[in-house]
C-alpha cells in the first residue's frame, strides 16, 4: 500500500525496478506454486499406490454373516442384516459406554478435584494419590487390567456376591435392579409409561421455570423464596400424582440368578464393566486436575470474602467457589470429553463390541480398508463435532457477558 | 506499610548509640520454636479434626487407606503368583531380542541415564521427592533381576549405570544457572547427545550382528517407539504450525485440513491404516510404518500446541523484529519461534507423555509385541493362564514408572522456564 501524500515538497527520486524475484507478489505466487506441485506429486503417488484395490461402498450392504455381542435395547441378527446395519449396532454400544463414561467421569473429576483441595491433609493426599496413579498408567492396561480383575478376581457365579438380594456380583459382571414398564394396579396397556415420562419432562420444565421466578424475585424483594424447595417440591408431587393417576406404570425389576446366568433386572457384562471403568476413572483424574486448577485461578477475595459474610464451607463450595470456577473449565472440559469419544476405541482390547471393533471385523471378512478407514473416521469426527457443538452451546450459555 | 525516613542528627553532634534492638519474630517462627510433641499436636488437630465434619472425613479416608493397603499386601505377598513375571522376564522387557545380545542393551541402557540425569541437572533440581522415587524404582528392578536369578552382570550394568545418572546429575548442576555463553554452550552440547541418542542406541542395538528390527520386542519396543514419535513429530510439527499460521491460502488450508484429519480419528484407527493401507505407500518393515504413523499423529497435536504459542505472542515481537530490518525469514527463526517454542513446551511435554502411553495399545491392531502384547503371550502359557491380573499391573506398573518421572520433570521445567511469571 502506498500513501500519496497530499503535496510533496520536493519530488521523490524515481523509484527503482525491484528486481522480480524480490517483489512479495511473485514470490507469494512461486512459493505457492512449488507447494502445490508438491502436494499434488504426494496425492497422485497416493492414488496411484492405492488404485490397484477394488473400491465402492457395497459390501456394508450385503449380510453381515457375523454376530455382535454387547448389545442393549437392540436385538440385531447378524445373518440376516447387513454389514452397515451391524455397523449402527456398534455406533449404538459405542454412544452408550461415551455418554456413561462423560457423565460419570464428571462427577467422580469434581469429587476429586474438591477433595485435593480439602483442608483435611488425609483427604487431599488421598485425591493426589488418585490422581497421580491413574493419570500415569496407559488407559489400555488400565482397561485390560479392569477386566482381568472382573474376570479373575471375582468369585464363579456359583458363589456370586449377593447384596440383599437388591444386586449380584461375580466374575460374569454385575447385575442391578432395573424399571420396566408395567400394567399397573390399572391393568392398563405397557405403553402408559410414556405418558407418566412425558408428565415428568413437563413437570422438570415446569419446575425449572419456577425455581427461575422464584430466585429472580428473591434477587429482587431480597426476601428468602426457596427456589429450590420449591422446584422440587413441584417436581416430587406432580411425579408422585401422575404415577398414582396411571396406576404405578413401572415396577422395578430384581436380577436373579439362573443357573450360570443372570435373568431379569439389568445384567452388565464384565467387557462393558471394565471398558466403563477404565474410562471414568482414567478420565476423571484429568478431570479432577481441571478442577482443581479453575478453582486454584479464582481469585482468593472470593472464598475470603464469603467467609465474612458468613457463609458456612458447603455454601461457600455450592454458592460461590464451584459456580465460577465450573463456568471456566467447559473449554477443558470439551477437551476431555473429546478424548473419551477417542479413546471409546480401546474396546476392541477387551473384546467390546464397540464401532471400531465390528469395523474390525468387517474388515477382516471381507477387505476395503480405505472404506471401512472412511467410514470410522468420518463417525469420529462427527462424534466429535456434536460433542463441540453442544459444548459451545452450553459455553455460551453460561459465560458471562457483562463484566 | 512505608517506613518512616530517619531523621538526620543535628549537625556537629556525635550520632547517639542505637538502643539495644528486641527480636520479634513473626508467629510462626515463634510457633516453631515450642517444643516437637506440641507441634505435632497442633498440626494434627488442625488438619485433620478442625471440627466433627473433618474429624468424620478423616476417619473415613483413614478407613478407605486402611483397606486399600490391605488389599495391596494380601494380593502382593499372598494371593499373587510372581513367577508369571520372573519366567517371563526377558520376553516382557525384551521381546525376541537375541539372549546373547544382552551387553548391548545395557550398553544403550548406560548411555541413556547419565543424559536422563543432565536433563535433572541443567533444567530441574533432583527434589526429594524424585531422589525417593528413584531410589523406590530402582529397588523394584534390582528386585526383579536378583529373583529372577539373571546373575551378577546385570546387576553390576544397572549400579554403573545408576551411578552415572547421578554423574551425569551433578555434571550438568555445575552449569550456572544465568544464560550466559558458558550455559548457552553447555545446553546446546546437551541437547545435540539427546538428540543423537536415540540413532546411537539404534546403532548400539543394531550394528555389527546385533538383533534385527523385527526381533525388538516388548518393554524395549515402547522405549524405542515413544521417541521415534517424539522426535518426528516435532520435527514435522513445526513447519504445520508454521503452515496453518501462514497468509497463504492454498498452505494454510492443507496444514489446517491434515491437522483436523489427524485428529479426528483416534489413534487406534491410524494403526489400522499402518497395516492395511501404508503397505501400498511404504515399503519396509511394519515397524518402520509404524513410526511413520506415531510420528504423523503426533506432530498434528504438537503443531496446535506451537500455533497456541505463535499467537500468544504479542504482534510487537514480530513488528519489531521487520523494524529493524530482519527478514521474514530470520524474523521467524530468531525472533518468533523461540519464543512460540518456549511457549509451548509444558503442552508437548504432555504430549509427550500421552504418546509414551499410547504405545501401550499398539498391540491391539498391528502384530508387534510391546510390552502389553508381550503380556498377552505370557498369560497366553498354560501354566499362567489364571495370573492375569499380576502380569498386567506389572505393565501398568512398568509405564508408569516412565510416565511418572516424564510428568515430574516437566512440571519442574515449568516451573523453572518460569512461564506465567512474565
Amino acid at each position: 500500500m502506498t500513501v500519496q501524500a497530499p503535496q510533496a515538497p520536493a519530488p521523490l527520486p524515481p523509484p527503482q525496478e525491484t528486481p522480480l524475484r524480490y517483489q512479495r507478489g511473485f514470490r507469494n505466487l512461486a512459493l505457492q506454486a512449488v507447494y502445490v506441485g508438491i502436494t499434488a506429486f504426494v496425492i497422485a503417488y497416493v492414488v496411484l499406490q492405492l488404485g490397484g484395490r477394488e473400491y465402492g461402498f457395497g459390501f456394508l450392504n450385503q449380510p453381515a454373516a457375523f454376530d455382535v455381542g454387547n448389545q442393549w435395547l437392540t436385538n440385531v441378527d447378524g445373518t440376516t442384516n447387513s454389514r452397515f446395519t451391524m455397523y449402527l449396532v456398534g455406533v449404538w454400544s459405542t454412544i452408550r459406554v461415551v455418554l456413561l463414561a462423560m457423565a460419570l467421569s464428571t462427577v467422580l473429576g469434581i469429587l476429586i478435584g474438591v477433595a485435593r483441595l480439602s483442608s483435611n491433609w488425609l483427604l487431599s493426599r488421598l485425591a493426589m494419590l488418585f490422581v497421580e496413579i491413574f493419570r500415569n498408567a496407559p488407559l489400555f492396561v488400565q482397561i485390560v487390567l479392569w477386566y482381568a480383575i472382573v474376570l479373575y478376581g471375582f468369585p464363579t457365579i456359583q458363589n456370586v456376591i449377593n447384596i440383599g438380594d437388591f444386586a449380584f456380583l461375580s466374575n460374569r459382571g454385575f447385575a442391578i435392579p432395573w424399571p420396566v414398564p408395567d400394567g399397573g394396579f390399572w391393568g392398563g396397556p405397557d405403553w402408559l409409561v410414556v405418558i407418566w415420562v412425558a408428565a415428568l419432562i413437563g413437570a422438570g420444565a415446569a419446575a425449572l421455570r419456577l425455581r427461575r421466578r422464584r430466585q429472580l424475585a428473591e434477587r429482587e424483594t431480597g426476601q428468602v423464596r426457596h427456589p429450590n424447595r420449591w422446584a422440587f417440591g413441584l417436581f416430587a408431587a406432580v411425579a408422585l400424582i401422575s404415577f398414582l393417576l396411571l396406576g404405578m406404570p413401572v415396577s422395578i425389576d430384581r436380577p436373579i440368578v439362573e443357573g450360570t446366568s443372570y435373568a431379569e433386572g439389568m445384567g452388565v457384562l464384565p467387557e462393558f464393566s471394565a471398558l466403563l471403568l477404565g474410562l471414568t476413572i482414567y478420565t476423571a483424574a484429568f478431570v479432577a486436575e481441571i478442577v482443581r486448577g479453575s478453582i486454584q485461578a479464582l481469585p482468593r477475595g472470593q472464598t475470603e470474602a464469603a467467609s465474612a459474610i458468613g457463609l458456612t464451607g458447603y455454601q461457600r463450595l455450592t454458592l460461590v467457589v464451584l459456580p465460577q470456577a465450573l463456568r471456566q473449565m467447559i473449554p477443558s472440559m470439551t477437551n476431555q470429553y473429546l478424548n473419551v469419544s477417542k479413546n471409546s476405541s480401546l474396546a476392541s482390547g477387551v473384546s467390546y463390541y464397540d464401532l471400531f471393533f465390528v469395523a474390525n471385523i468387517i474388515q477382516n471378512k471381507i477387505g476395503h480398508a480405505v472404506e471401512v478407514f472412511l467410514l470410522i473416521t468420518v463417525t469420529y469426527m462427527l462424534m466429535s463435532l456434536l460433542i463441540s457443538v453442544v459444548m459451545n452451546y452450553v459455553n455460551r450459555r453460561v459465560t458471562l457477558h457483562s463484566v | 506499610m512505608s517506613e518512616q525516613p530517619p531523621i538526620p542528627p543535628p549537625a556537629g553532634q556525635p550520632r547517639p548509640p542505637h538502643p539495644p534492638r528486641k527480636v520479634v519474630l513473626p508467629p510462626h517462627r515463634e510457633r516453631a520454636h515450642r517444643p516437637l510433641s506440641v507441634r505435632a499436636r497442633e498440626w494434627v488437630r488442625r488438619n485433620l479434626f478442625a471440627s466433627a465434619g473433618q474429624t468424620l472425613l478423616t476417619i473415613a479416608s483413614l478407613a478407605l487407606v486402611g483397606l486399600i493397603i490391605a488389599g495391596l499386601v494380601w494380593f502382593v505377598f499372598f494371593e499373587a503368583n510372581w513367577e508369571v513375571i520372573t519366567v517371563n522376564r526377558w520376553l516382557l522387557f525384551a521381546g525376541g531380542f537375541p539372549i546373547d545380545q544382552t551387553w548391548r542393551l545395557w550398553l544403550s541402557v548406560a548411555v541413556v541415564f547419565p543424559l536422563i540425569g543432565g536433563a535433572y541437572g541443567m533444567w530441574a533440581d533432583l527434589g526429594r521427592r524424585d531422589l525417593l522415587f528413584i531410589v523406590l524404582a530402582s529397588a523394584f528392578l534390582f528386585y526383579l533381576m536378583a529373583h529372577g536369578g539373571a546373575g551378577p552382570t546385570s546387576s553390576i550394568w544397572f549400579t554403573a549405570s545408576l551411578a552415572l545418572f547421578f554423574a551425569g546429575y551433578l555434571v550438568c548442576r555445575r552449569v550456572p544457572r544465568e544464560t550466559g555463553p558458558r550455559r548457552t554452550l553447555a545446553v546446546r552440547s546437551l541437547s545435540t547427545l539427546i538428540a543423537l541418542a536415540l540413532p546411537i542406541v539404534l546403532v548400539i542395538l543394531m550394528a555389527g550382528g546385533g538383533a534385527r528390527a523385527s526381533e525388538f520386542g516388548g518393554f524395549m519396543l515402547n522405549l524405542i517407539l515413544a521417541p521415534v514419535g517424539i522426535v518426528g513429530g516435532l520435527l514435522l510439527a513445526v513447519p504445520l504450525a508454521l503452515g496453518r499460521a501462514s497468509s497463504l491460502r492454498a498452505i494454510s488450508w492443507t496444514c489446517t485440513a491434515y491437522i483436523e484429519v489427524i485428529r479426528g480419528a483416534p489413534l487406534i484407527g491410524w494403526l489400522f491404516v499402518a497395516l492395511f493401507i501404508l503397505e501400498d505407500l511404504i515399503s519396509g518393515p511394519l515397524i518402520v510404518r509404524t513410526m511413520v504413523v506415531l510420528a504423523v499423529f503426533t506432530a498434528a497435536y504438537i503443531a496446535e500446541y506451537i500455533r497456541g504459542g505463535l499467537q500468544s505472542l504479542p504482534r510487537g515481537q514480530a513488528e519489531a523484529a521487520q523494524a529493524v530490518g530482519l527478514s521474514r525469514w530470520r524474523t521467524m527463526q530468531t525472533v518468533v519461534l523461540p519464543q512460540a517454542l518456549r511457549v509451548s513446551i509444558p503442552p508437548i511435554v504432555g504430549q509427550a507423555i500421552g504418546l509414551w502411553k499410547d504405545t501401550a495399545l499398539i498391540s491391539i491392531i498391528l502384530p508387534l509385541r510391546e510390552l502389553v502384547g508381550n503380556s498377552r503371550a505370557a498369560i497366553a502359557q498354560a501354566a499362567f493362564i489364571p495370573d492375569r491380573i499380576e502380569v498386567y499391573a506389572f505393565a501398568a506398573v512398568m509405564f508408569w514408572i516412565v510416565a511418572f518421572m516424564m510428568s515430574r520433570i516437566s512440571q519442574r521445567l515449568e516451573r523453572s522456564l518460569g512461564l506465567g511469571e512474565r
